[in-house]
C-alpha cells in the first residue's frame, strides 16, 4: 500500500505525464508483463511485452532477465536437474556462462520470444500499412541516426558535444556504450531470480549510463520501485538521505542548465560537473540498493541455516 | 528633383526587428511603419533565418490555432534537434497585425530558438546574424503606386477570403536596415581533453563500483 504511494503520489511522474508523455501507459504494460511472467501466464506476458516494445523501445532490454527467469522457473521433473546443477560450481566461469545461455532455450522462452516477436511484427506491419515509411523512420530508424548533443543529465553530454565532429567521435561513443552493456549483462545474470528487482536495476543502470538522459526517463524505473521496495531492508533515515541526495543532484544540474538555456550564460563546465556528480550519486544509490537487497526467501534460508 | 521626391516617399517604409528575452529561446518582434495607408492590404514581413536559429513548427501551429500569430514557414518540416552546422536556412513569412494605437504601423512577434553551435576556441560565444526583413503587401482591391512597389513572388497564399485577383508586392527601394545579432554560448575546445579524460574516468569508477556490488551480493550459481 504505502509502497504504491512511491509511484502514485510521486510528483515526478505527475509532472512528466502532464507534459504529454504516455510513459504511464508503457509502465502499465511493463508491470503487466512482469506480473504475467511471475504468475506463469507466458502467453499473456508475451503479448504485453510485444505491445510495450512497440510503444517504447527501452523494454527490449528486459528480454535477457525475462528469458533467464523463464528458464529457471521450477517445473515438474526438473528438480533432479537442479540438484545436479551444483556440480556446475566445479566448472570454469566461462563454461558456466555458456551453460547458462545454451540452457536458456526452453519451451517457455521460445514461446515468449515467438509470441512477443509476432505481436511486435504484426503491429509494425499494421502501422506501416497505415502510415508508410514515415512510421518506420520515426519509430525505429530515427534512433539509429539521432545525434542530440544538447545539454541533458547524461555525464557524457559535454564530451560528446565537444567531440561531435572529431575523428574520436565514434570511438568515444563506443567507450560510452561499453560500461552500460557490461553492467546490464552482469546485473541480469546476478539478479534474474527476482524479476522485478532485476528489471529495476536494469532500467536504472540503462538510464544512468545512457548517452542521453532526461527527466522522463526516470519514470521508467520509478514505476518498478514499489515492487522492489519491500525487498530492500534499509533504515528510513538512509532511504530519505539517498532520496534527498538524488534530488540535490538534479537541482545542482538544473541551476546552471537554466542559466544556460534561459539567460544565455556560458555554464557548460558547471553543467558537465553537475552531470558527473549526478552519476556518482546515482551509482551510490544503486550500490546501496544492491547491498541492502534481501529477498524473503533468502531470509528464511538464513534462519534455517542457524 | 522628381526622382528624389519619389525616393523620399518610398523610403518612409521603415522596418525594425527586435529580439526579446534572453538565452536560447527568444521572441522576434517585427515592426513596420508604412509610408502610406495600407488600405485593406495585408502586411507581411519575409525573413531569411540562418541555420543558427529556427522556429518550432508545432509551437507555431499552436499559436495559429489560438489566433496569436499567423506565419508560414518554408520548409515546414524542421529537425529541431540538429546543431547549427547540420541545419538548413529557413524562410519565414510573418503576417503583421495593425497597431491599434498608431495608424500605418504594423507588428507581430514569433518565438524563435537558437541551435547549438560548434564548440569554439578562444571565444565563449557564437553570433547569429539576422538580416532585416523584407516588407510585403498583399493587395486585392487596391492598386499600389508603381514607383514604390513592385510585384513579388511569394510561396504563400495572399488572403483566404479574397474574391478578386490578389497580388503580393515588395518595396522597390529597400529601406536602410540594421542587422540583429543573437549571441549563443558555445563549448570551449580547450576543455576537450580534460572533459574526455575525467568523464571516462568517472564512468569507469562508477561502473566498477556497481560491478563490485553486483558480484558481491548477486547470485551466480
Amino acid at each position: 500500500g504505502c509502497c504504491a504511494a512511491a509511484w502514485l503520489l510521486n510528483p515526478l511522474p505527475m509532472a512528466v505525464s502532464s507534459r504529454g508523455n504516455a510513459e504511464a501507459l508503457v509502465a502499465l504494460l511493463v508491470l503487466a508483463t512482469l506480473y504475467w511472467v511471475e504468475t506463469g501466464s507466458v502467453g499473456k506476458a508475451a503479448v504485453c511485452y510485444g505491445l510495450a516494445v512497440h510503444m517504447k523501445i527501452y523494454p527490449l532490454t528486459y528480454a535477457l532477465p525475462i528469458a533467464l527467469r523463464l528458464r529457471t522457473r521450477p517445473r515438474r521433473g526438473e528438480g533432479a536437474l537442479r540438484a545436479g546443477g551444483n556440480k556446475a560450481a566445479k566448472f570454469t566461469f566461462m563454461a558456466r556462462l555458456w551453460h547458462l545461455f545454451v540452457k536458456m532455450l526452453n519451451r517457455d522462452v521460445l514461446l515468449f520470444g515467438t509470441l512477443a516477436g509476432s505481436v511486435l511484427a504484426a503491429l509494425t506491419l499494421a502501422f506501416y500499412h497505415l502510415y508508410g515509411w514515415e512510421f518506420l523512420e520515426h519509430a525505429y530508424l530515427y534512433h539509429l541516426t539521432r545525434r542530440d548533443i544538447r545539454h541533458n543529465f547524461s555525464p557524457y553530454f559535454y564530451m560528446l558535444y565537444l567531440t561531435a565532429e572529431s575523428k574520436w567521435s565514434f570511438a568515444l561513443g563506443l567507450a560510452a556504450f561499453l560500461p552500460q552493456v557490461l553492467l546490464l549483462l552482469v546485473v541480469s545474470i546476478a539478479f534474474y531470480r527476482d524479476l522485478a528487482f532485476s528489471c529495476f536495476l536494469h532500467t536504472t543502470i540503462f538510464v544512468t549510463f545512457n548517452k542521453v538522459c532526461t527527466s522522463q526517463y526516470f519514470v521508467w524505473y520509478l514505476c518498478l520501485l514499489p515492487l522492489v521496495m519491500p525487498s530492500i531492508k534499509m533504515s528510513w533515515r538512509r532511504g530519505v538521505l539517498l532520496l534527498f541526495l538524488w534530488f540535490i543532484g538534479q537541482g545542482l544540474w538544473l541551476a546552471p542548465a537554466y542559466f544556460l538555456e534561459f539567460k544565455g550564460y556560458n555554464t557548460f563546465l558547471f553543467i558537465w560537473l553537475a552531470g558527473l556528480l549526478f552519476l556518482l550519486i546515482n551509482s551510490l544509490i544503486i550500490v546501496q540498493i544492491i547491498s541492502h537487497y534481501q529477498k524473503e526467501g533468502q531470509v528464511a534460508k538464513k534462519l534455517k541455516q542457524r | 528633383c522628381v526622382t528624389l521626391d519619389v525616393q523620399a516617399a518610398c523610403q518612409d517604409t521603415t522596418v525594425t526587428q527586435e529580439l526579446l528575452k534572453e538565452g536560447f529561446h527568444r521572441d522576434l518582434l517585427v515592426k513596420v511603419e508604412l509610408g502610406e495607408d495600407a488600405g485593406g492590404c495585408a502586411v507581411a514581413a519575409r525573413m531569411h533565418l540562418p541555420p543558427g536559429i529556427y522556429v518550432d513548427p508545432y509551437e507555431l501551429a499552436t499559436l495559429q490555432q489560438h489566433n496569436l500569430t499567423k506565419a508560414v514557414l518554408i520548409p515546414d518540416v524542421i529537425d529541431v534537434e540538429a546543431p547549427e552546422y547540420l541545419a538548413r536556412d529557413l524562410l519565414l513569412l510573418l503576417f503583421l497585425e495593425p497597431d491599434t494605437r498608431r495608424s500605418r504601423c504594423f507588428r507581430a512577434a514569433v518565438p524563435v530558438h537558437a541551435r547549438y553551435h560548434r564548440p569554439a576556441e578562444g571565444t565563449e560565444e557564437a553570433l547569429v546574424i539576422l538580416e532585416s526583413p523584407e516588407v510585403l503587401l498583399c493587395c486585392c482591391h487596391r492598386h499600389l503606386s508603381a514607383e514604390c512597389w513592385e510585384p513579388a513572388e511569394v510561396d504563400a497564399p495572399c488572403s483566404s477570403d479574397s474574391t478578386g485577383p490578389c497580388q503580393w508586392h515588395s518595396t522597390k527601394h529597400r529601406p536602410a536596415y540594421e542587422e540583429s545579432m543573437l549571441r549563443v554560448p558555445v563549448g570551449l575546445r580547450e576543455h576537450s581533453s580534460l572533459v574526455c579524460a575525467l568523464t571516462l574516468l568517472t564512468t569507469g569508477l562508477c561502473s566498477g563500483l556497481i560491478l563490485a556490488a553486483a558480484c558481491k551480493y548477486g547470485h551466480f550459481s
